[in-house]
């Protein structure tokens, strides 16, 4: 587990996202790839929306005020995964 | 290239070479109703070329090219020449065009708005629009709907109806036998017989329509109809769309307004007479 890395946004404007109303769409700019991704994976991209260098337990506390994820210690992991996934699209990076 | 004809269908506009006659002859026969590309100048070229040294005249071969091309693409019979200069067209549309969002899809019009219907082959969606085209419906397209990339309209690409093997029997008791082509048989997709638009349909080629429904038809089945939410509608479309990943942001921008804009439904029937039935029914209800 990577609790201490830090994770950003890959630029401000980075990606256009549109709701539909059963999923998210995010057309990464960079690439012209077009990701279609469910919660809570456009939370978590809102939740790097302010530029700052986020860890995982960082977003994990800042989603838990707003949805219930249960037990952090099973809801921990699954955040860094979807970071660690995102990271790879390339629409997140470490800080 | 020995014989040639330029040809305009809706926006975009094509220059045909063909090292035979009969092809150029068959195209100008049912396209005489079309303009030529107005400065002279088209969008594309399509060559129908010998497959080798001789095969122009021994057991002649069609190769479909141009400016763009497949160089797999398996030689036809000089048979179905009037059906390779369609390939070729339809061709170098589907790798070649960037002007709007391309859209695998039929569409019809009527009072300004448009029904746009995708699905794949054999799903029925040529045959219902040229069905509609022949009731009272304008009919835009069967084979592409072009979205423009700025206002959301959709706008025709009328080439000929391309009827396959039972959709023949179908138009052909519905249209006049003189907008009719000739029976081109055992290709390889069956029979195939092509059916020039109605004169509506061609006067006004370059008249766009913002789109009202959206069907994906399926022929062969009970009838029945079922919502399609807009995540499945996006995924579909995109796998419908020869060109959307080559326009980038503002393909997505087009389509995700499309998507979010434009209602959708799935549509099952047995026969024609009832698609016709389903789509005056839903066009009722939500254009």
């Amino acid at each position: 587990m990577t609790v201490h890395r830090r994770y950003c946004q890959d630029s401000p404007d980075a990606i256009a996202s549109c709701a539909l109303d059963d999923m998210v769409l995010l057309y990464h700019r960079s690439s012209g790839q077009t990701h279609m991704v469910i919660s809570p994976v456009p939370e978590i991209l809102a939740t790097l929306d302010d530029g700052a260098a986020w860890t995982a337990g960082e977003v994990l506390g800042q989603l838990a005020r707003l949805y219930d994820l249960g037990a952090a210690e099973e809801a921990l992991p699954q955040v860094e995964a979807h970071l660690v996934e995102l990271t790879a699209l390339g629409l997140v990076r470490i800080a | 290239m020995n014989h040639g004809l330029s040809l305009k269908i809706g926006p975009a506009t094509f220059r045909i070479g063909s090292a035979w006659r009969q092809p150029v002859e068959a195209l100008a026969r049912l396209y005489a109703d079309y303009p030529a590309p107005a400065d002279g100048i088209a969008d594309f070229t399509v060559r129908l070329e010998p497959a080798g040294p001789f095969r122009r005249w021994l057991r002649p071969s069609i190769f479909i090219t141009g400016d763009h091309g497949l160089a797999d693409a398996a030689p036809m019979s000089l048979a179905h020449g009037l059906l390779a200069a369609e390939m070729g067209m339809n061709l170098q549309m589907a790798l070649g065009w960037r002007r709007h969002l391309l859209l695998h899809a039929s569409s019809v019009e009527k009072g300004g708005r448009a029904l746009v219907m995708t699905g794949e082959s054999g799903s029925g969606k040529s045959t219902l629009a040229a069905q509609l085209g022949e009731r009272g419906w304008r009919l835009m397209g069967d084979e592409f709907a072009l979205l423009d990339l700025e206002t959301g309209a959709i706008f025709p690409f009328p080439r000929l109806v391309s009827l396959k093997n039972r959709a023949i029997d179908v138009l052909a008791a519905e249209a006049p036998a003189g907008r009719m082509g000739p029976l081109l048989a055992g290709t390889a997709k069956g029979d195939i017989r092509h059916l020039l638009p109605r004169s509506d349909a061609v006067e006004r080629m370059n008249e766009g329509a913002l789109p009202a429904l959206l069907l994906f038809p399926r022929f062969g089945h009970e009838s029945d109809v079922r919502p399609v939410g807009q995540g499945e509608m996006f995924m579909r479309l995109t796998q419908a769309s020869t060109n959307y990943v080559a326009l980038g942001e503002p393909g997505f921008a087009a389509l995700t307004r499309f998507v979010k804009t434009v209602p959708a439904r799935a549509i099952d029937f047995p026969s024609g007479e009832e698609a016709i039935a389903l789509v005056d029914r839903l066009w009722a209800e939500w254009a």
